[in-house]
């Protein structure tokens, strides 16, 4: 592979994995605080739906991100009731959510888009920060959509957050033995419901770079399960913020090589490099790749 | 109980030079369904007095602290709080009233370090966690307390995570400190330390409440005593050291022999034979050189060695936490030693199953009822066949007339009293909950050995007396038991001999007679002769 | 305070509350969530009649829409009943769609394997049903071997073994060394041979204006037989006690960890028979995609049962019979069958919501 070619695999990596850091990023701190999302399906379809509705309604991408945000809200919403107010199941409410936002986003698609499906809506320009972007060589790895430098700064204000600040800890406490924390006087119901909502809003930025930035369109259940692949890089990343990073290069740089490969003339099946991130990540879980720790409360309901 | 109707505080003569109550409870009650656990409780707590709640297990002092601190509402009755009424709908409304409670079961997230759980619900937004720690040392020194401010909780030993514990109620500077039998896991060095916090709290002029139910502590810290029985307030004192008997005779029900020895029920049973040893008599159970190293590396059991022979009953004493529980877990084959080997009968059991152990006759009473020793959720008579129900199927179905059959035997055999044998087993007493799981260990097919763990924990005195009467009579049809108990004198009463478990180790082995007492418990708190 | 006992409520309450729970509470939700489709109907401008005529068409119009109804329904029932047996083990099994594309992809290879179709006695599509049961029961005794040896949680394991047999399921279809059928030209599509008659599961009816397969009356024995074993079975009783409490039922002597193997196995083995039954019964050849959602609403249907055979029976007739429906309404009323989607999802969520007001007090 030439470096030229090495490059754009490396910037495609990195906007592939775009979509799922925000999804994941979002899903990380919902697992932190004990819940497991398995609408960050739904989530990022209904965020994708809005983006592209937003957009193709008012021309303005801007708008876009902004209609995929209060769409995503009520779902969100949604989930967190379910969760943590009514202590449902949380795969069964998840998978159910995903039914629901499945058929609503088609409806919706089919309602507000019908024949004009094919059209492109108006996406947003990709940017090369200063000094980065001139880099030699590399520098074509840092022309990104704006939206990927928004989920680095998210993500390194995040890091700080969870680490750094009281509200950070007992989140985090609060995904290991809620009890503990409720008696310390934190209101655990509270701090899961805004964990949910900070899910729904990352889930939505995702959906909507998906729609807005990444396809021009929307299609009919177009996330194909990057909300699942979200939740996988959550568990392959540890928990820890950094390493769920890395993982959603990798699944980005996994997604890369189908069309790399082919290209210099390397023949490999495309479902293996799909496959890859699952396959890692349940030799992950199987204890075969370092010692998976998975909040203590994870997925049980808060009941005082 | 005449003593229960004195209510002291409420309506104090003015003029009197007596601390006003912090907190007055009149006439509090609390039920649980068709139980009461408390009730007609009227008492005041006072600022600058460590006030002690004494009581037997279930006596209803949990109970009372939890309303205290909001943890349950109380069913009647009402609370005031320097005069203005107190009803906190939860822990956090409590702390918000300067009210501060060191659970029995700590709520620390063994995860974080002692800073963060020092910090959470304290402080929400940037942690400058150098500086919140040197403050937090200063006001730990306050109190004579040591703290490790950047050591991860799930790393610490019990009495550290317990001091981290009072230090995070200390920090909100609380009017009224609740303490529940914080003594209950401590070595005995710690518990003086222990003792000194708490009177140095209550100096700076904070009410403090500790449950427990050992009077040595009482005659050491308590301005006051209040005694819980059945729920209810059954007596008062301001003079504690010089109302002992009293105290002790409030606390147990049967006024005459109380005096004497207040661990009842042991007085209760017969004399055993002394010397049972008439010519040697085989193994029931013998354990070799046996270590037990824990996740966190730490060495819970050190090299212990113990051979039990049949008909005998060998008690083992020490303060909890000294690797007794780890040998427990081993002999139930729910852990695996990591060296040594131990035989049940003559056959090895190091890397035995549960069920093989079973299989070789050895019967189980695991120390944890609820969690290891029974289903809640399953049926009484499902309990008593647990892991035997294939005696009772044809073609792999069940034959459900003939296990309950085989029900009602059991519960009529050894006394467990439930309305039907279909009865949810979470429903019955404590007692009869521990009677059916004696009824299903006793009863293991080809019975050699008996591991006992705290046997009588939490019941009443009746179904104390017939789980050691159940025990003895096990032991007298040859059985070797295994008796694991904190209470000394259930040791003293029951056992043959006692070995001193100590920091994973057997510190020395006396024979069961009351003369040894003080020696024992030297040897329980380390010191050897 | 260790001996609190817990409140019994007396029997009238309890039964009450079960009537409520298991009977009352699903069908106000199905019926909201219908209604809430009619005015959808509506407000996209269809006629109400058209919509619901059609719909019913498809789902008891005829013999032919009732057997497709029924045959969409034997998949999610038995999907639906593996679930319920791993939940007795107190076991998520979330891996239905991958249990399903094992069970379908090991059929298909078996059907299209030389000699296979010679088989005498039936053997011709029994040896595949066979072998898609045990391709999908490895696949969910892989979850409980990982959970039992690695402490892997099941929700996660499964999950993660969905996608991997969704795309081993779509690597073989695309690959001509697998089971792709042979490239004749480039409009050849991603898909397998079609099998041979002789191992196709025979229709109840031998005609196919009624293709209701044979897949039916097993299913039937299979309800059965699994009731009885979760109920009266040492096996069930086993299973009852690992998912109340492991520890305690160890210690008791059940073998904990071969329950929990043998509980996803058995769950995982139902969904690979239906994925068998699917391609043997249905769709006779292997494509992307082959699961179609049938995992995850087979799992649906196997959590809002509530633990009850009867109520998968139930809720597989509801949900196969809605998917006819919804189809047909597409086909015939140019309703999107995707409004079928929202009508189960909220079915799926009112009743997992719902659930707080039953659990809420045996809680307490």
């Amino acid at each position: 592979m030439t470096m030229e070619l090495f490059v754009v695999f490396l910037a495609s990596s990195v906007r592939l994995a775009i979509p799922l850091l925000f999804a994941a990023t979002g899903e990380y701190v919902s697992e932190r605080a004990g819940i497991v999302n398995m609408s960050v399906e739904g989530m990022m379809l209904t965020g994708a739906f809005g983006g592209a509705l937003g957009t193709a309604m008012t021309g303005s991408p801007y708008f876009g991100l902004l209609f995929a945000v209060v769409f995503v809200l009520p779902i969100a919403l949604l989930q967190s009731v379910l969760t943590n107010t009514l202590r449902a199941n949380q795969v069964v409410t998840g998978i159910g959510i995903n039914i629901l936002v499945l058929g609503l986003t088609t409806l919706g698609y089919r309602q507000f888009f019908g024949n004009r499906s094919r059209e492109m809506i108006t996406g947003f320009n990709a940017w090369s920060p200063p000094f980065l972007g001139d880099l030699p060589v590399i520098g074509p790895i840092f022309h990104q959509a704006g939206l990927a430098y928004l989920a680095v700064a998210i993500i390194i204000t995040l890091a700080w957050f969870m680490s750094r600040t009281g509200a950070g800890v007992a989140l985090r406490a609060a995904g290991e033995d809620p009890h503990a924390v409720a008696i310390s006087g934190v209101p655990v119901i509270a701090l899961r419901h805004g964990a949910v909502l900070f899910t729904g809003l990352m889930a939505a930025l995702g959906g909507a770079f998906l729609s807005i930035a990444e396809i021009h369109t929307f299609t009919e259940g177009m996330t194909r399960g990057a909300g699942y692949l979200a939740i996988v890089a959550v568990i392959f990343g540890n928990w820890r913020i950094w390493r769920i990073v890395l993982a959603c290069l990798l699944f980005g740089a996994a997604t890369a090589l189908q069309f790399q490969l082919p290209a210099i003339g390397v023949q490999l099946p495309n479902a293996l490099l799909i496959m890859m991130p699952y396959l890692l990540a349940l030799l992950a879980v199987a204890g075969l790749v370092g010692r998976q720790i998975a909040p203590r409360a994870l997925a049980q309901p808060f009941w005082k | 109980m005449d003593q229960g109707t004195a209510v002291q505080g409420v309506s104090a003569p003015a003029g009197n030079t007596e601390p006003q109550p912090l907190l007055t409870l009149s006439g509090v009650g609390k039920r649980f369904g068709e139980f009461s656990a408390l009730a007609d409780i009227d008492i005041s707590f006072k600022s600058h007095e460590a006030h002690c709640l004494l009581g037997e297990n279930g006596a209803g002092k949990s109970t009372l602290c939890n309303l205290v601190f909001g943890i349950h509402q109380p069913t009647s009755g009402a609370m005031q709080l320097e005069g203005a009424s107190y009803a906190p709908a939860n822990p956090r409304d409590a702390m918000r009233h300067g009210v501060a409670m060191v659970h029995q079961h700590f709520s620390l997230i063994n995860e974080l370090p002692v800073i963060d759980n020092l910090l959470i619900g304290k402080k929400f937004g940037r942690l400058n966690r150098k500086a919140e720690a040197e403050k937090l040392m200063a006001l730990a020194t306050e109190f004579g307390l040591e703290l490790a401010p950047f050591d991860v909780v799930g790393d610490l030993s019990v009495g550290q995570r317990q001091r981290v514990e009072i230090v995070k109620c200390l920090m909100q500077r609380p009017r009224l400190l609740i303490l529940d039998e914080p003594t209950a896991v401590l070595l005995p060095e710690e518990i003086n330390s222990l003792l000194d916090v708490c009177s140095r709290v209550a100096e700076s002029g904070c009410a403090v409440v500790m449950v427990t139910h050992k009077l040595a502590e009482i005659a050491r810290v308590a301005d006051r005593v209040t005694v819980l029985r059945g729920g209810r307030a059954v007596a008062r004192s301001a003079e504690p050291s010089n109302d002992m008997d009293m105290l002790v005779r409030a606390m147990i029900s049967r006024d005459g022999e109380a005096g004497a020895n207040h661990n009842f029920g042991v007085s209760a049973l017969p004399p055993r034979d002394p010397t049972p040893h008439r010519g040697p008599r085989p193994e029931a159970m013998q354990i070799d050189n046996l270590s037990f190293v824990d996740e966190i590396g730490v060495k819970r059991l050190d090299s212990v060695t113990l051979t039990i022979a049949e008909g005998e009953i060998v008690g083992i004493a020490g303060v909890e936490g000294n690797g007794q529980s780890e040998l427990g877990s081993i002999l139930a084959g729910l852990a695996r030693a990591t060296s040594g080997r131990w035989f049940a009968a003559g056959r090895e059991m190091t890397a035995a199953k549960p069920r093989q152990i079973t299989a070789a006759g050895v019967g189980v009473i695991p120390e944890d009822r609820h969690l290891v020793a029974s289903i809640g959720q399953l049926s009484l008579a499902d309990n008593l066949q647990l892991g035997r129900m294939q005696g009772f199927a044809r073609y792999g179905l069940i034959d459900r007339k003939r296990q309950r059959e085989e029900a009602r035997t059991l519960m009529q055999r050894f006394d467990v009293r439930a309305p039907d044998s279909q009865s949810a087993f979470s429903t019955l007493s404590g007692g009869n909950q521990q009677k059916a799981v004696l009824a299903r260990e006793l009863t293991t097919p080809n019975l050699r050995f008996l591991l006992a763990a705290h046997p009588t924990r939490g019941l009443d005195i009746g179904a104390i007396e017939a789980v050691y009467t159940f025990i003895r009579q096990a032991a007298d049809q040859n059985t070797g038991v295994l008796l694991i108990s904190s209470e000394l004198d259930e040791l003293l009463a029951v056992a043959d001999r006692i070995v001193v478990f100590y920091r994973g180790r057997i510190i020395g082995e006396r024979s069961a007679k009351s003369d040894n007492r003080d020696d024992i418990g030297s040897l329980m708190s380390g010191k050897t002769p | 305070m260790t001996d609190i006992p817990h409140q019994s409520p007396g029997i009238p309450s309890e039964a009450y509350r079960d009537i409520l729970g298991r009977i009352a509470i699903p069908i106000i939700a199905v019926v909201a969530a219908f209604l809430v489709g009619l005015v959808a109907v509506m407000a996209m401008g269809v006629s109400l009649d058209r919509a619901v005529s059609a719909f019913i068409n498809g789902a008891f119009g005829s013999a032919y829409s009732i057997s497709a109804s029924l045959n969409r329904s034997v998949s999610l029932a038995l999907v639906g009943i593996g679930f319920v047996i791993a939940a007795r083990a107190g076991l998520t099994n979330v891996g239905g769609e991958g249990q399903i594309a094992m069970g379908g992809m090991i059929a298909t290879a078996l059907c299209l394997a030389p000699g296979m179709a010679e088989l005498p006695f039936g053997l011709s599509f029994i040896v595949p049903l066979l072998g898609g049961a045990i391709a999908g029961g490895v696949w969910g005794a892989i979850a409980g071997f990982l959970k039992v040896r690695a402490g892997a949680n099941e929700v996660i394991t499964t999950l993660l073994l969905s996608f991997i047999a969704i795309w081993l399921l779509y690597w073989s279809v695309q690959s001509e060394n697998l089971l792709r059928q042979p490239m004749t030209s480039s409009a050849t599509l991603p898909e397998s041979l079609s099998i041979p008659a002789s191992t196709q599961v025979p229709l109840l009816t031998g005609s196919y204006a009624s293709p209701v397969t044979w897949g039916l009356p097993l299913t039937i024995v299979i309800a059965i037989a699994a009731a009885i074993i979760l109920s009266r079975s040492v096996f069930g009783f086993n299973l009852k006690a690992i998912g109340f409490n492991p520890v305690a039922a160890a210690r008791a002597g059940i073998a904990v960890g071969a329950g929990v193997v043998t509980a996803l196995f058995v769950a995982g083995a139902l969904g690979g028979l239906a994925g068998a039954l699917m391609l043997q019964g249905e769709q006779y050849s292997l494509k992307a995609g082959f699961s179609s959602n049938y995992g995850f609403d087979g799992l649906v249907v196997g959590l809002l049962a509530r633990n009850s055979i009867t109520g998968v029976i139930a809720g597989a007739l509801l949900f196969g019979f809605m998917r006819s429906g919804g189809i047909s309404m597409e086909m015939m009323a140019s309703v999107p069958s995707a409004l079928v989607g929202v009508i189960q999802g909220l079915i799926v969520v009112s009743i997992a919501g719902a659930a707080y007001f039953l659990d809420r007090r045996s809680l307490r």
